[in-house]
């Protein structure tokens, strides 16, 4: 009996898909340059049908690639031809809200912002918000580790979660806390992109709400003076729940798009929101607009009511979708440097630019120093695809050689394996490999995903930089 | 990494695995007595600031850093450690990650590994190993910096550790005297208000809690900061014979009988008891010692990530 054969005998009708047709919608997630039809996709009603099922493909030795939403950007969530996807979008229930804990029990396929939704009347909410927050899911984003605006104050998916359920290849149930004792496998899961475990439930921290929000606008002339000012702030001990900085085109494109009247003189406008209890929020809002002002900002504008902090935060919200009206494709990076390198970073982008004659637009969670240039290119140009990731494996290689790192919130995927050589020595990839083999000896977890194999790094043969410790340190590189 | 210390240490390492001998990973000695005859890797004196950028909010320190150097470095920038260790006189960050402790500040701000950043560590094979970094936000490759809190010395020796820091804060300590059930109701209710909260306890009939930042009169008697040292590290006097326990739990949870103190919000309570008073008790008197607790699946992945690591139990057992 075949894998697909097998798996429709045991598991209940409508839980797997093997018809070619209605595979093609989970043939890419976010990263649709890559696509791939699986097997058959299998969506569980539950744990025991995600056991049933890891322990049928064991059998035949057949990879599973789980997926949430699908909407991560890495291609964490690529099919493989001999593979299934184990799709979890069936497992969507809230299974339990604590008020008085603060914390909420969710089945991995629960959306990011229903969570929040579901806990709002108890003046709670979840706090880590991905941009995709509406559609993704809260399995994929403990598998990803994603992060949001609001990491800084916040902190990323990591930092909270409270425990989670995992099944791995042998149908074992894990179940990791925080408050287990010994070496740390609730942080080693976030982020694991599949590799070790089927995410199965996850229990999660939730804040209080905020009483109020304010935002604080502020174009600067120049790059420099803008990433300055956002030292200014961290410097005086504020630390801003949402701290973003656009460019020039940017700036640009997402006024056309969204006309929130941001300052289109600008070469650098700054987005710096505090939250919390009325008095603190009054006080902050004081401060950074004197920060700012001292830092040279050409206009300064502070949000002075709700509507308007809103309407104030479109333009950038919109930022990808306006910067993609100039362009028929864009590529996104998520590399990740120092904020004092930051002038320098985008000074040699833009060189980049000029290079592989590709436009591109800069926006920056300026707070955590993650940086997502999206590059502009025609998918439909001959070659162009191919120039586009040449230019963003260059920007990654770039994020490492000032200290960085080739992802800050998106993953690797397939999409960063070459990058991953640049980032670990040998040593090190060895010591990810055996972690798999670990959780998952037969390798038949999303395998090829997140770790590059040792023979792929000898092949891309490229410069290793670690440790930002280039082998020739004196030579200028750009 | 190589600097000559860690190559020294390498060099160590290697030679024990090779004759089979097992070594020994110390700091200052603050919480773990040191066992007789078995050869030590002291890293008291691998201390010192190797990087600190105020403003990125990251400082990177080697591991036999004490406590009291690293957050006098940070308070000069206006900046301390968001995880509160507690210090037992002398204790350096690396024995801190190692043992994962984080204190009363937990349910507010996070927990030890929350801030870790990234590892300079050397494992059981003599290999010099980096994960992580200096970024706040890094998800490339498994998250073994943070993985590797907790393991007591088990798995790898810590040498460097980049560490997220949060601005320096004024704290301002209330009181109230009310029984133990009621407060520990009340600390989590006002967790869930915008009170900008850093510390909830319950101690000797009255309960604590911090507040930092601005917000309103409290009905509450001001009180000496001073308890959040009494209760971090929680060294109480014991008689003879008595078994104390540190048990973590949900905050609402109930009173547990015998409960000498609350703290971080009622998600940790320490007990006297001959017996694990609840799940995910740890007696505190042999927190150090190796333990066989885990439920089987979990143990057995434990026991091949400590292969991975260190093959020739060079380290002490999990």
């Amino acid at each position: 009996m075949s894998v697909i054969q097998e798996l429709i005998q045991t598991l209940p009708s409508g839980s797997v898909i093997a018809d070619t047709e209605q595979c093609a919608p989970y043939e890419c997630d976010g990263l649709s340059a890559y696509r791939q039809k699986p097997l058959a996709v299998v969506l569980p009603n539950n744990v025991e049908e995600v056991q049933t099922a890891l322990q049928i493909c064991k059998k035949h030795k057949t990879p599973v690639i789980t997926r949430g939403s699908g909407t991560g950007l890495a291609g964490g969530a690529l099919p493989l031809s001999e593979g299934i996807v184990l799709g979890l979008s069936k497992m969507n229930r809230i299974l339990h809200i604590d008020p008085l804990a603060r914390t909420a029990v969710l089945q991995p396929g629960v959306r990011n912002i229903s969570v929040t939704q579901a806990v709002e009347p108890y003046g709670l909410y979840y706090a880590p918000d991905p941009s995709s927050q509406v559609a993704c899911s809260i399995g994929g984003n403990v598998a990803e580790n994603s992060g949001g605006v609001h990491c800084l104050k916040y902190g990323l998916t990591v930092h909270n979660v409270l425990s989670i359920t995992v099944v791995n290849m042998e149908g074992d149930i894990l179940v990791l806390d925080e408050k287990d004792d010994g070496i740390d496998l609730l942080a080693l899961l976030n982020g694991s992109e599949g590799l070790l475990g089927v995410i199965v439930e996850v229990k999660v921290k939730l804040l209080p709400k905020p009483d109020t929000a304010q935002l604080v606008m502020a174009g600067f002339d120049s790059v420099s003076a803008c990433a300055d000012a956002v030292t200014s702030v961290l410097e005086r001990g504020i630390i801003p729940a949402g701290l973003e900085m656009m460019d020039k085109f940017s700036i640009k494109a997402a006024e056309e798009y969204a006309q929130v009247g941001y300052p289109l003189d600008a070469e650098a406008l700054l987005l710096c929101e505090v939250d919390g209890s009325f008095d603190q929020v009054k006080v902050d809002t004081q401060r950074i607009a004197k920060i700012l002002e001292r830092s040279g900002a050409t206009t300064i504008k502070v949000s002075q009511n709700e509507a308007e902090r809103i309407a104030l935060w479109q333009g950038r919200k919109n930022a990808f979708p306006a910067v993609g009206r100039f362009s028929p494709d864009y590529y996104c990076m998520d590399g990740t440097i120092p904020r004092k390198r930051l002038a320098f970073v985008l000074e040699q982008i833009e060189k980049l630019s000029q290079k592989y004659q590709l436009e591109v637009a800069n926006v920056f969670h300026a707070g955590d120093g993650n940086l997502h240039p999206l590059i502009l290119y025609d998918a439909n140009k001959p070659g162009e695809l191919e120039q586009t990731e040449k230019f963003g494996a260059e920007i990654l290689k770039l994020c490492l050689d000032v200290g960085g790192t080739i992802t800050g919130e998106h993953g690797v995927g397939v999409e960063k394996l070459d990058s991953m050589c640049h980032q670990f020595a040998t040593p090190e990839l060895e010591i990810f490999h055996a972690i798999k083999a670990v959780f998952d000896d037969t390798e038949l977890m999303n395998p090829g995903k997140a770790v590059p194999t040792l023979h792929r790094c000898a092949e891309v043969g490229q410069m290793h930089v670690h440790n930002n410790q280039l082998p020739f340190p004196e030579l200028e590189r750009f | 990494m190589s600097d000559s210390f860690s190559n020294q240490l390498s060099d160590q390492i290697k030679q024990a695995a090779t004759e089979k001998r097992t070594l020994q990973i110390t700091g200052n000695k603050t919480k773990v007595p040191q066992v007789s005859g078995i050869e030590e890797i002291s890293l008291s004196e691998n201390s010192g600031i190797v990087a600190y950028e105020p403003s990125e909010l990251v400082i990177t320190v080697k591991s036999g850093t004490k406590l009291t150097d690293l957050k006098a470095a940070l308070a000069e920038h206006n900046q301390m450690l968001g995880f509160e260790p507690p210090d037992y006189g002398g204790s350096t960050i690396g024995g801190t990650y190692a043992c994962a402790l984080t204190g009363p500040s937990r349910p507010f701000r996070g927990v030890l590994r929350d801030f870790v950043l990234g590892t300079k560590m050397i494992d059981g094979r003599g290999q010099q190993l980096t994960f992580g970094g200096q970024m706040i936000k890094n998800v490339a490759g498994y998250d073994v910096s943070r993985m590797m809190a907790g393991s007591k010395g088990s798995m790898a020796v810590i040498t460097e550790l980049s560490l997220k820091v949060i601005p320096l804060v004024e704290e301002v300590t209330y009181c109230k005297e009310m029984p133990e059930d009621e407060a520990i109701v009340l600390m989590n209710k006002m967790a869930g208000t915008t009170l900008p909260l850093s510390g909830c306890a319950y101690y000797n009939g009255l309960f604590y809690y911090r507040v930092f930042g601005e917000h309103a009169e409290q009905d509450a008697m001001q009180c000496d900061n001073d308890i959040w040292l009494t209760l971090n590290p929680f060294q109480p006097k014991l008689e003879a014979g008595q078994k104390l326990w540190r048990v973590d739990t949900e905050g609402p949870a109930p009173s547990i009988p015998n409960t000498i103190a609350v703290g971080m919000c009622g998600q940790r309570r320490w007990v006297i008891s001959d017996e694990a008073p609840a799940p995910y008790s740890t007696l505190w008197q042999s927190y150090f010692a190796p333990r066989h607790n885990d439920p089987d699946a979990i143990s057995k992945i434990k026991a091949g990530l400590k292969q991975v690591f260190d093959p020739y139990n060079v380290f002490k057992p999990l």
